[in-house]
């Protein structure tokens, strides 16, 4: 401890530091401008060492907390300050918002000369009191101090909008006029009832009991600091029309340190007033971002997002009864990734020019920048591996625990509309055209801040891993790997992709021996299938900028998932998969409006399946969540879920991964999202990425099996969702005009035929399961990849524009010919094998009436491949194509692999199934298959797929023969050999042959395909955006209206608070 | 019958009261402000009353009072301190509250607050 001491300066000298510079400041010469901002850098960088040395000696030497008395002597006779591991923290990121903010602000600090530097100093000074203080007047007059500068910094700055920042300020000052008179009464009843001002005595003094109004006073005088909805009007205008890097330091600096404050008074108020920061906070939190909604100024929205989460911060500080030991964690690490973001994204808002969302896509062509918005992004919608996503999982897990359910719900709710508008975003800045091709100017002092955010949003990503205690997700290897294709971005794509096809197949290599048959499956799948789909990628040339590390972050997660053994682990693993892919499917040329719902329902399933776990952790007898001190569920422990939250955690998390698997209902992502994708990447998300959805309630039934709900059998109903999954799906992908669209409908199709295995709960269905699995992912990412390359050739992916294409691309109609015989179930293929031994599965089924459901999905799914193949290769070759060659040769070459695997898989099922078979047993002892030989027999029958690939063989052959024989003498018609009309019909495609291919079919059973889930939903969003843009009329943009709000906002408080 | 320190708190929240209507009904920046320091005032009021000891005399040591029967004689001397401090944030505050008046002035010809509407929703 005396070691330490002597390299420590006392954190007086915080103070001291900015008041005396910015008193040196006056001595300078007004023109000298230079020296004046140098030495407002000098003492900013100085303020944040002091804290920073704290830091490192309170973290890993051991120092003590400091009590440091003024005039000598203790409280309450004087004011007294401390200094602690909080008080650094805070006072570092206060300081070190202001010394980046400085050098943000270097325009406008050197023309506003010495005048505004001194306030800027006197302003973080300001702040570190607010922090240091334990004196409640001190309190006071720190957070007048820091009102008085804030104002003054808007009247000094006032360049960027002429007048507009100066209304803001007004308001700002009207409003703090009324906080401090509440403040002040609030104080000197509370000095009146305690006899001290010392904020440690007067909770001793028990002031909370003692004169509730007095602290009510001082505690809603602070809590309106914090911009609570809806006294908070006034704070928004001064983040919409300030400087960036001012309404950085308001909304990090401010937020921070007025949020350390309130939580001293909450240390005064005890248990009894913790409700009441509850409710503040998670009021604040909707409501915002619900507001935020629908804003198109950027700066505005960002307020808006500050507000919601220094609310949610408020929130936690109030659950603090039962997170106990974990409040700091979680606030802290809910503070800091806001604190961090959201500073770094009004920095980055300097270096756009133009205050519409849109106009944010000036900044994406700068990769480093798009990479910054990105982690800013994750940050604030605490997306792993950053600090928000440790705290909302701890958040999250206490709330369960202590049963708090609709608290969860709503922080959930709130998260996910905030999710909403940043992705949203994030939309507009990669896939919208920048105004006029413009970008901003982007010189250092306005890069610096930014980029020190970034860094300092992955160091917080780092350490929170650390404190976090068990799994720190930046030291995972596949993690590690996708990060590094980050900076080896500049590396030419075949480099890239090379290093990514060696490092899926080496990680395979190293880990294969650990799975079991199961999931050794999805390793092949994710791992080696994953190379193999890669393969497509050396097609692309240039540097193809994100596209790797996003690749790599969704393989990785994939990986990870697998290798989950807690539920943490596979939260963490399914969450990163799910921004991989998003990054992903974004690449495509029209897919901003279709990322941003895959997102979106992919978030929303994440919450479900957070919710779920969190759930699951609290039901489950041995956890001791407060001893422990660990949430830890292993994924295995979902099985002792005890009764009552068993079925709902069931629900939760089938939910969950059915937003994945896309099931009706929450299907409508998937078409859009799988369709506009790039050629090489439909494969993965489609072949792939479901996959993971599948996995997930393949965890799920091991762990859960069947559960009731009210006398209902949710595997029953899975059942049913997942018949009527296919039967819709297919349906859907009938009436397609767009090839990628017809196979992405299939697809959902396909996993509906996955999931109704699973739940028929039987050995037999689980293997057809397995069986889909593998058969989905080679012939779907091979359909994908053919039509992708005929779409590539011809420029067009409606099919009633190509045809006739069989002999130009002859390789692609094999690929699409076996991939369509293998789908569709026919033999010899091994479709074949799943339907087959889907029939020996619902024979062992008692349910009847969803079998006939998936039964009648059985032809239907004969009319679009049909329609597939018919359209594209055979009929008439269009005029315009006919100069088209063949598909490049890398998107033939894993087409042509496919075909071989699909050969291999119909005639030897047994090497990739005979293991899982026996693996089966242990969960279904009856009903398993004999493999002799090439032979499986099932207590029904017997499939010899050898025997039928000869069978069919024979008889195509010898039909094929016949065919030629009979028709030796016909004669060749020539394209143009008949006379056309001489008529040319509006709409030419209307009357071709391949437009609305099954209209009759159409006519019959179109009402099944009516939109109702995309109506459903589109009218959520829209309801949603209705509710915010009502909220918005609340703020008139009169300081006095403004004030009637915070007058309006104490009463209620009151009332509601002073009643409970 | 109410002593001198529960009018003088009762004066005090009059004047809270009164500056708080004036602040929300007057739509003049310059009359909002003096609203304001009403209000400011009347806080002022309020603090020195709770100080207020009947019978007991100022907290000056001098010859009439030694510092040994002080604590005994004197009122408390914090609230009279908290007053000064107040008065000089107040002072600051209204100076720069008339500061953004006339800046607001120059910049519209008009003391309306109802005319700085530009920033809403």
């Amino acid at each position: 401890m005396s070691g330490v001491d002597g390299l420590l300066l006392s954190p007086l000298l915080i103070l001291a530091t900015g008041l005396g510079a910015a008193f040196l400041l006056g001595l300078l010469h007004p023109r000298q401008s230079g020296v004046a901002y140098g030495l407002t850098l000098v003492a900013l960088a100085w303020m944040a060492w002091i804290p920073a040395r704290w830091l490192w000696a309170f973290v890993l030497q051991g120092a003590a907390p400091v009590e440091i008395l003024t005039a000598g002597t203790p409280p309450p006779f004087a004011i007294n300050l401390r200094f602690g591991l909080p008080e650094a923290a805070l006072t570092l990121l206060v300081n070190l918002t202001g010394l980046l903010s400085a050098i943000h602000l270097k325009d406008v600090l050197l023309n506003q000369g010495r005048r505004a530097m001194a306030v800027l100093l006197v302003a973080v000074m300001a702040l570190g009191g607010i922090i240091l203080t334990r004196d409640m007047f001190n309190l006071f007059v720190f957070l007048e101090l820091a009102v008085i500068s804030t104002a003054g910094l808007v009247l000094l700055s006032d360049t960027h909008r002429p007048g507009l920042a100066l209304g803001a300020g007004f308001k700002y000052l009207v409003v703090s006029q009324f906080i401090s008179v509440f403040l002040l009464v609030g104080i000197i009843f509370a000095y009146h009832a305690t006899g001290t001002l010392n904020i440690d005595g007067m909770a001793e003094a028990g002031l909370a009991n003692v004169a509730a109004l007095a602290f009510f006073l001082m505690f809603i005088a602070v809590v309106s600091e914090l911009k609570p909805f809806p006294a908070n009007g006034w704070a928004l205008d001064i983040y919409e029309s300030a400087p960036p890097a001012f309404s950085a330091l308001f909304s990090a600096a401010t937020g921070a340190a007025v949020l350390y404050a309130a939580d001293k008074l909450l240390l005064i108020g005890g248990d009894a007033w913790l409700p009441m920061a509850t409710a503040i906070g998670i009021v604040t939190f909707i409501a915002a971002n619900l507001l935020a909604l629908p804003q198109t100024h950027d700066r505005r929205l960002l307020g808006y997002s500050s507000v919601a989460q220094t609310g949610l911060v408020l929130m936690v500080l109030g659950q603090r009864d039962i997170l106990g030991e974990a409040t700091p964690f979680i606030a802290f690490g809910l503070l800091v990734s806001h604190a961090v973001a959201k500073a770094g994204l009004y920095w980055l808002s300097g270096l756009v020019q133009e205050r519409r969302l849109t106009d944010w896509a000036a900044l994406g062509r700068r990769p480093l920048l798009v990479f910054a918005f990105a982690t800013f992004m994750a940050m604030l919608t605490g997306l792993p591996p950053f600090p928000g996503f440790y705290a909302k999982w701890e958040l999250v897990h206490h709330l369960a625990g202590a049963d708090r359910l609709v608290l969860l719900a709503l922080v959930l709710l709130g998260a996910l509309i905030e999710a909403g508008y940043l992705f949203r975003w994030f939309g507009y800045l990669l896939k919208r055209e920048a105004p006029g091709g413009e970008t901003a100017p982007c010189t250092p002092h306005k890069l610096v801040p930014v980029l020190a955010a970034l860094a300092a949003g992955w160091a917080l990503a780092w350490l929170w891993g650390d404190l976090f205690g068990r799994v720190n997700l930046l030291l995972a290897l596949p993690l590690l790997f996708a990060l590094a294709f980050l900076l080896l971005d500049w590396l030419p794509a075949w480099i890239k992709n090379t290093l990514a096809i060696a490092g899926l197949v080496a990680y395979f290599i190293m880990t294969w021996g650990e799975y079991d048959p199961m999931r050794l499956i999805f390793a092949i799948i994710f791992l080696i299938g994953g190379a193999l789909t890669l393969l497509a990628s050396y097609h692309a040339h240039g540097r193809r900028i994100g596209f790797y590390p996003a690749a790599m972050l969704m393989y990785a997660g994939m990986v990870m998932l697998i290798q989950a053994t807690s539920a943490f682990e596979f939260f963490a693993a399914w969450e990163l998969l799910t921004v991989g892919s998003y990054f992903l499917i974004l690449r495509g040329k029209a897919s901003e409006p279709h990322a941003l719902s895959y997102i979106l329902f992919s978030l929303g399933g994440a919450f479900l399946i957070l919710a779920g776990f969190a759930i699951a952790a609290a039901a489950v007898p041995r956890l001791d969540l407060a001893a422990t001190g660990a949430l830890q569920l292993d994924l295995a422990s979902l099985a002792q879920v005890a009764a009552p939250a068993a079925p709902w955690v069931f629900l939760l998390l089938a939910i969950g991964f059915m937003t994945k698997t896309a099931a009706i209902g929450v299907h409508i992502w998937l078409p859009g999202a799988h369709a506009e994708a790039e050629t090489d990447v439909s494969p993965m998300v489609s072949g792939i990425l479901l996959k993971a959805g599948l996995y997930g309630l393949m965890v799920l039934l091991l762990a859960m099996g069947k559960q009731q709900l009210h006398g209902v059998e949710l595997t029953h109903a899975l059942l049913w969702v997942a018949a009527l999954t296919a039967l819709l799906g297919n349906l859907m992908a009938v009436f397609q005009e767009d090839a990628k669209r017809l196979l992405a409908y299939s697809s959902i199709g396909q996993m509906g035929y996955a999931m109704f295995g699973l739940a028929l709960m039987n050995h037999l269905g689980w293997l057809m399961a397995l069986v889909f699995v593998i058969n989905h992912y080679i012939y779907k990412s091979m359909l994908f990849l053919a039509v992708g390359g005929v779409a590539k050739r011809t420029g067009t992916r409606e099919m009633y524009r190509m045809g006739g294409l069989i002999r130009l691309m002859p390789l692609s109609f094999i690929a699409v010919l076996i991939g369509i015989i293998a789908l569709s179930g026919v033999p010899p293929l091994s479709g074949f094998g799943g339907r087959w031994i889907f029939y020996n599965a619902i024979m062992d089924s008692e349910t009847r009436l969803p079998i006939v459901v998936l039964f009648l999905a059985g032809p239907v799914a004969f009319l679009y491949l049909f329609r597939l193949i018919y359209t594209i290769f055979l009929g008439q070759l269009k005029d315009e194509l006919r100069r088209v060659k063949e598909a490049p040769f890398w998107i033939v070459l894993p087409q042509m692999i496919y075909v071989a695997l699909l050969l291999v898989f119909a005639l030897v099922p047994g090497l990739a199934l005979r293991q899982v078979d026996a693996y089966l047993d242990r969960f279904f002892p009856d009903g398993g298959l004999r493999w002799e030989g090439g032979q499986i027999t099932s207590q029904y029958g017997y499939w010899d797929p050898i025997a039928i690939m000869i069978v069919v063989g024979v008889i195509f052959t010898t039909l094929f023969l016949w065919l030629l024989f009979v028709n030796r003498r016909a004669q060749m018609v020539k394209q143009f050999n008949i006379v056309f009309s001489a008529e040319r019909p509006y709409r030419p495609e209307t009357t071709h042959f391949a437009w609305n291919f099954f209209a009759p079919y159409r006519k019959a059973l179109g009402f099944l395909t009516q939109p109702l889930a995309t109506n459903f939903w589109g009218a959520v969003t829209d309801l949603l955006h209705t509710a915010g843009d009502l909220g918005r009329r609340l703020y008139d943009g009169n300081g006095q209206t403004y004030a009637f709000h915070l007058l309006a906002f104490v009463i209620i408080a009151f009332f509601i608070g002073m009643g409970a | 019958m109410p002593g001198i320190a529960q009018l003088a708190m009762a004066t005090g929240f009059l004047l809270i009261l009164i500056g708080f209507y004036g602040a929300l009904t007057r739509r003049n920046l310059l009359r909002m402000i003096v609203a304001f320091t009403v209000a400011g005032t009347g806080v002022n009021v309020v603090i020195v009353s709770i100080g207020y000891m009947h019978g007991r005399t100022a907290p000056i040591l001098d010859a009439t009072l030694a510092a040994s029967d002080a604590a005994a004689r004197i009122i408390d001397p914090l609230p009279q301190a908290l007053v000064l401090t107040a008065i000089v944030i107040g002072v600051g505050i209204t100076a720069l509250m008339l500061a953004y008046a006339l800046r607001l002035y120059s910049q519209k010809r008009t003391l309306d607050i109802g005319r700085f509407t530009e920033l809403k929703g």
